[in-house]
């Protein structure tokens, strides 16, 4: 090959000349690893963009096909103020285009900023904590370089998605010009949630509080713009939080270009902020200092299970606050749900996703549980997680080389997971009751605690299925569960509005729970879905007993 | 028949097409301390995660004190001990609640031992593991388990990252471990190590044992060094057979001698000689010339 410029620099800089080396610049081989690492989440997010935007956008059309269907549907779904905590404020919903960027702009806006948050995170502090950073900056790298090579890395990331929720849309049959505008407003969330992620980077020492601190912005961020949406007189809030920036550049409703000069207001100077505390901290420690030595505690140190306990006592109150918050907020504005005027056509159309009666609070509270049996789905996914991270982190090898069998430990995790699932189930139903009950919503809480009840045997399913993925197929199975409960959420979603046949609708274990408070529970299903679980359990634990544990 | 702490029958290994463990037929007797070694890939750990059974056997059996590792193996555990060669440990818990816990999990632990082993071992437990270095993590390790007095200690490469004081406090311990009659399999790659504590020694390579027997048994392998200084200039030697002779000095030979000496001596009695040391080769000097004389394709 031809000699180059700087092959020869580096020869000349050289003891012993280097004859078959050719030398890459190390940005461009840091960029080429960092996008490597991230692979798997950028091709899994770009598949959800595009795969959401083509069937909203289809869905739209084929459930609403004329004029005179959108303007009720604007009239009275879409204005409803308890919708907007998911999809944010309609400006026009009577086109196909406004629609979309009503339903896609306002979800995926809340998937861009988790985006954000874990390629920043992932990019930055995993690398860092692994030990790996050491690894690049003990070389000629300077730290500037290995941050820029992260943000590059993210950036092409962030191209990506922007191409594939474009592409999907596109194929939904929405005009160029809009699509592409519509999804650079989603990627302007990303590019200001991977700002403060890089700086709670910087901030925190381990990679679980750099996620803690980023999710929870988000989480804070969503909370103003629900605020806005739908508090009376609060719409300047939404000039506060980059998931209202996303919906004020209006997309396919009067745009506002101008806009977007807000994201890069707030993202440079945040990853200007990041890049500077990389370059003056230590390397592997934080800007917020950890304390390092404790007293001992023998709390929840009996067992392996009591251990596991401990180590997520973080984890779990996340969980309780998270619920705990939307429960009593979705309570709370279940009032503001109006009976006016929803033509007979769209309560057919609500009907096939099971919830003829959505303009009534109680109705309206049986439609929002839904999203909230999904989130006890991934809670589910996340302690099989939890536990696949034991193994990968060699902790289980010590474990097991006790007198500790393997049905026991992963019979506690299984145990300590349902458990965990029923509680916080009560917890989200007790709380919906709270939130509405001060509002005077005629609604027993009974009633409620039955909406909560009503997760738990397909989370339970769900548990039992995610173990045993993790027991067959331990590397992948993160990955896997997750997917799957995803998929097979947002199958339940749109799949109805899609005109298929009717069994492929009810492939998806979603379509045969019944909306408690308004359905009645169904018990038959249930008694299925727990004996599935059950079974998968069961074949778990005969699986993980006669594999290999995972080596280094 | 005696009960023996590890007997393995054609224990074998593979994971796809690598053969990692090829019928490994051992055993260890209670009270014995067997060192283990082999290059890097050779097998070790492999062979470690079967006594354990963490790892199914492709071929044979592995029993501690007569029980199947595999098809029980919280029997197996209960009189053992092991020390994996990396630290892993939970992050987030302290010295003091790590061997809290190790200790509850395993359900024996002499406390007052393991507080004179945190004494000699100069660790500090309120520090939580993820503040603590390697050394220091692998220090946490030892003391967990020399602290339950386990009947067998499975050690895999257990001083990686200790000091040099602390690997001297390692060899203590495990002579105490041996006069209270317990039993140790050391894989290491520090041959001094084993060659101070062990009474038997196997050679893995590849997957195999090519070597095993007492370090006595185990010096008939390699040569044994005779270095001879002359008053005056270096005699001509006639060359006998078995011996490598090599010149060292103007005045100085080293011989290399397989087999018997007495050859060796009987040529020599005719020189004017000033000095003659001997001295049997080292368990490094074993190890390279076993490693040396070999196919050479080592992974």
């Amino acid at each position: 090959m031809a000699m180059t410029a700087s092959t020869i620099t580096h020869d000349a800089s050289s003891l012993q000349p280097l004859t078959t080396s050719r030398r890459r610049s190390p940005l461009t081989a840091l960029v080429r690893r960092a996008f490597a690492d991230a692979r798997t989440r950028t091709i899994a997010f770009a598949y959800v963009f595009a795969a959401y935007g083509w069937l909203q956008a289809k869905g739209y059309h084929s459930a609403y096909p004329t004029l005179a269907d959108r303007m009720a549907f604007a009239r009275t779904f879409a204005g409803n103020d308890a919708i907007r905590l998911f999809y944010g404020y309609p400006y026009d919903v009577v086109t196909i285009g406004g629609y979309a960027a009503w339903r896609v702009g306002g979800t995926l806006a809340l998937a861009a900023a988790a985006f954000g948050v874990l390629a920043a995170v992932r990019a930055l502090r995993t690398e860092e904590e692994a030990g790996r950073a050491e690894i690049v900056l003990a070389g000629t790298v300077s730290r500037m370089i290995a941050f820029t090579s992260s943000m590059i890395a993210i950036a092409l990331g962030v191209a990506i998605l922007w191409a594939a929720e474009l592409v999907g849309f596109l194929i939904g049959g929405l005009p160029f010009g809009g699509s592409a505008y519509l999804a650079l407003a989603t990627a302007s969330v990303v590019v200001v949630f991977v700002g403060i992620g890089a700086v709670a980077s910087q901030l925190a020492s381990s990679r679980r509080t750099a996620l803690a601190l980023g999710i929870g912005a988000a989480a804070l961020f969503w909370l103003l713009r629900v605020v806005s949406d739908i508090v009376g007189g609060a719409e300047w809030v939404r000039w506060v939080t980059p998931l209202g920036w996303a919906e004020e550049l209006r997309p396919f409703a009067g745009p506002h270009p101008l806009i977007l000069v807000l994201p890069a207001v707030a993202t440079v100077p945040l990853l200007l902020v990041a890049a500077r505390m990389s370059r003056t901290r230590d390397v592997g420690t934080g800007l917020v200092p950890t304390k390092d030595t404790a007293r001992p505690s023998s709390r929840l140190l009996s067992s392996p299970t009591a251990l596991a306990l401990r180590r997520q006592r973080g984890v779990l109150a996340a969980w309780v606050l998270g619920i705990a918050a939307f429960a009593v907020v979705l309570g709370a504005i279940s009032t503001s749900v109006s009976a006016a005027g929803i033509s007979s056509k769209l309560q057919k159309e609500f009907a096939k996703f099971g919830s003829g009666s959505i303009v009534t609070p109680v109705g309206y509270l049986s439609f929002v549980f839904i999203v909230f049996i999904f989130a006890m789905c991934l809670f589910a996914c996340s302690q099989m997680g939890f536990a696949r991270q034991e193994e990968a982190d060699q902790q289980l090898e010590t474990l097991l080389a006790q007198p500790t069998s393997r049905y026991r430990w992963l019979g506690g995790r299984l145990l300590l997971a349902a458990v965990a699932v029923c509680f916080l189930a009560g917890l989200g139903g007790l709380v919906a009751w709270a939130g509405s009950a001060s509002q005077g919503v005629a609604v027993s809480l009974p009633q409620l605690l039955e909406a909560g009840a009503n997760c738990i045997p397909i989370s339970l399913m769900v548990l039992g299925v995610a173990a045993l993925i993790y027991s067959v197929l331990p590397r992948a199975s993160s990955a896997i569960s997750y997917s799957l409960v995803t998929v097979m959420f947002l199958w339940y979603l749109v799949g109805s509005l899609l005109g298929v046949p009717q069994w492929l609708v009810d492939l998806t274990p979603f379509r045969h729970i019944g909306l408690v408070p308004t359905q009645s529970f169904e018990v038959e299903a249930a008694l299925v879905m727990v004996a599935v679980g059950v079974a998968a359990a069961t074949a778990a634990l005969v699986c993980f007993r006669r594999r290999d544990l995972l080596g280094y | 028949m005696t009960l023996v702490a590890i007997h393995t029958e054609d224990l074998s290994k593979r994971y796809g097409a690598t053969l990692a463990l090829d019928s490994l037929n051992l055993t260890l007797d209670v009270g014995e301390v067997y060192g283990y070694l082999g290059p890097n890939g050779a097998g070790k750990t492999t062979t470690i995660r079967l006594l354990l059974g963490l790892h199914q056997p492709s071929g044979g059996r592995a029993e501690l004190f007569g029980v199947d590792a595999w098809s029980d193996p919280v029997q197996a555990h209960r009189r053992v001990a092991y020390v994996p060669g990396e630290p892993f440990l939970w992050p987030s818990l302290t010295g003091a609640e790590t061997l809290e816990f190790l200790a509850r999990v395993h359900g024996r632990v002499d406390t007052t031992y393991r507080d004179e082993l945190v004494e000699r071992f100069e660790l500090d437990t309120s520090k939580k593991v993820r503040a603590l270095s390697k050394g220091n993590r692998q220090k946490v390790q030892l003391i967990g388990a020399l602290a339950t007095r386990a009947d067998l200690l499975l050690l895999d490469e257990p001083t990686a990252g200790l000091d040099p004081l602390m690997e001297m406090v390692f060899r203590q311990c495990v002579q105490e471990a041996k006069q209270r009659g317990q039993s140790v399999f050391l894989s290491s790659h520090i041959l001094s190590e084993v060659e101070a504590l062990c009474d038997r020694v196997g050679i893995l390579r590849q997957g195999r044992l090519v070597e095993e027997g007492t370090l006595a048994q185990l010096r008939h392998i390699s040569a044994q060094t005779i270095d001879v200084t002359f008053e005056g200039r270096t005699p001509e030697i006639p060359a006998l057979p078995g011996v490598h002779v090599h010149t060292v000095g103007p005045n100085a030979l080293r011989f290399e001698v397989f087999g018997p000496v007495r050859p060796v001596i009987a040529a020599l009695g005719e020189y004017p000689i000033a000095t003659l040391t001997s001295r049997e080769p080292s368990l490094e000097e074993i190890f390279m010339h076993l490693y040396d004389s070999g196919d050479g394709d080592d992974r």
